[in-house]
């Protein structure tokens, strides 16, 4: 850049400065919890087993002003009619502090069905798997679940839980749910 | 600006839509009598019968399941075996399905006497027709079972067993266990247990 006269170097310097910001912004972009994905995951992507008590520990990471948990499996038909409207709001909220944690209750035998309908509807990471008795997880989780799928929980962002409600949902339900907390002024 | 507009729009239509949708469930609770006992329900013979019609001497077994759900299908013929082994000894026993076979049809009455037939089921499989009787009891999933005592007070409510995948791991035996304590008038030991299943599916209420 020494060798440039003055009115490139200070172009080239303006042109890195904006090139910096931009990447900055990307990187903040990407959302709170550092693990979210805006593309397509392979149909390899990984499926972290997750126990009731690892998955709250993640919903009280700091840096989400809401998470909302939803447990679905692939053989659960309204867990599949709602999980589009699931992967919209994890995209349009991500930037207002939203962490969307979804955990398939499927068995790991079928972690391959899994993991390929994740892909097809390009979910946001971390992609979990339901981990150890169901009876355990349903009570460590929200004592309220009777164990029926879907089953939805909206944590604020110290991770207590706002809303909890079990079967489908629409995406008018799930933007009510995050709303209040995502929207509340900063 | 705009975009402030349409975001406070949908939560509005959002907020509407949440009031729109009904409350949790209230299940009845351990000691209660069961409920709308004077229903008729559909039976796959195509006779109606109602739950004060079935309940035993010894107490009664109601299953809430359905014909489609992959977790009702995994523990169908364990269900098939309790249930029959439950008239054997002196309990009534009624298997349930509650879902809207508009939803999935697999879940139609013909598919129902079928699944009665292969799997040698001793005792009725019902229509609830407006899933109204699973309503009243708070059944939210399939299958899910209560079981109430001699004087009709509910004593189980929950799951079959901890191992829907494969009858042979089984470790808790949790309805069969129930039963086996009702058929003998003792308490049962683990009243309330849990397993993930499918929603049912309610019939939507009829406008008046």
């Amino acid at each position: 850049m020494r060798s440039l006269p003055p009115t490139l170097r200070a172009a080239a310097s303006a042109a890195l400065i904006a090139l910096a910001l931009a990447l900055a912004a990307a990187g903040c972009s990407r959302g709170t919890s550092g693990r979210a994905a805006t593309s397509a995951p392979p149909d390899t992507l990984a499926l972290e087993p997750a126990t009731a008590e690892q998955l709250l520990a993640r919903v009280r990471e700091p840096g989400a002003r809401a998470t909302l948990v939803n447990v679905w499996a692939t053989w659960c038909g309204p867990c599949r009619e709602e999980f589009p409207a699931l992967v919209a709001l994890a995209e349009r909220r991500r930037e207002d502090g939203l962490r969307v944690l979804l955990v398939s209750a499927d068995f790991d035998d079928q972690a391959a069905e899994a993991r390929a309908f994740l892909a097809r509807h390009r979910a946001p990471g971390p992609w979990l798997l339901k981990s150890g008795p169901d009876m355990e997880f349903i009570n460590g989780l929200d004592r309220r679940w009777s164990g029926a799928l879907p089953a939805t929980v909206v944590y604020d962002s110290h991770g207590a839980p706002v809303e909890f409600w079990e079967g489908g949902a629409d995406s008018a339900r799930f933007e009510a749910a995050v709303a209040p907390l995502l929207d509340r002024s900063r | 600006m705009l975009h402030a507009t349409t975001r406070r729009l949908a939560l509005l239509a959002a907020s509407l839509l949440t009031l729109a949708v009904a409350p949790a469930r209230a299940q009845i609770a351990l000691g209660d009598a069961i409920p709308m006992a004077d229903v008729k329900m559909k039976n796959v013979n195509d006779k109606s019968v109602t739950l004060a019609s079935l309940a035993g001497k010894k107490g009664t077994l109601v299953v809430f399941t359905c014909n489609h759900c992959p977790w009702a299908k995994m523990w169908q013929t364990r269900v098939a075996e309790i249930g029959n082994a439950a008239l054997a000894a002196g309990l009534g026993a009624v298997a349930i399905n509650a879902n809207d076979p508009a939803a999935y049809p697999e879940d139609a009455f013909p598919e129902m006497k079928k699944r009665a037939k292969d799997l040698k089921m001793k005792f009725p499989y019902v229509v609830d027709a407006t899933s109204d009787v699973a309503r009243s009891f708070g059944a939210t999933r399939t299958p899910e079972a209560f079981v109430f005592d001699a004087s009709g007070k509910l004593v189980y409510h929950g799951t079959v067993d901890d191992s829907p995948k494969d009858a042979a791991a089984v470790k808790s035996d949790w309805l069969r266990d129930a039963v086996n304590a009702v058929s003998e008038g003792k308490a049962v030991a683990e009243p309330e247990t849990k397993a993930m299943g499918c929603s049912i599916k309610y019939r939507e209420k009829k406008a008046i």
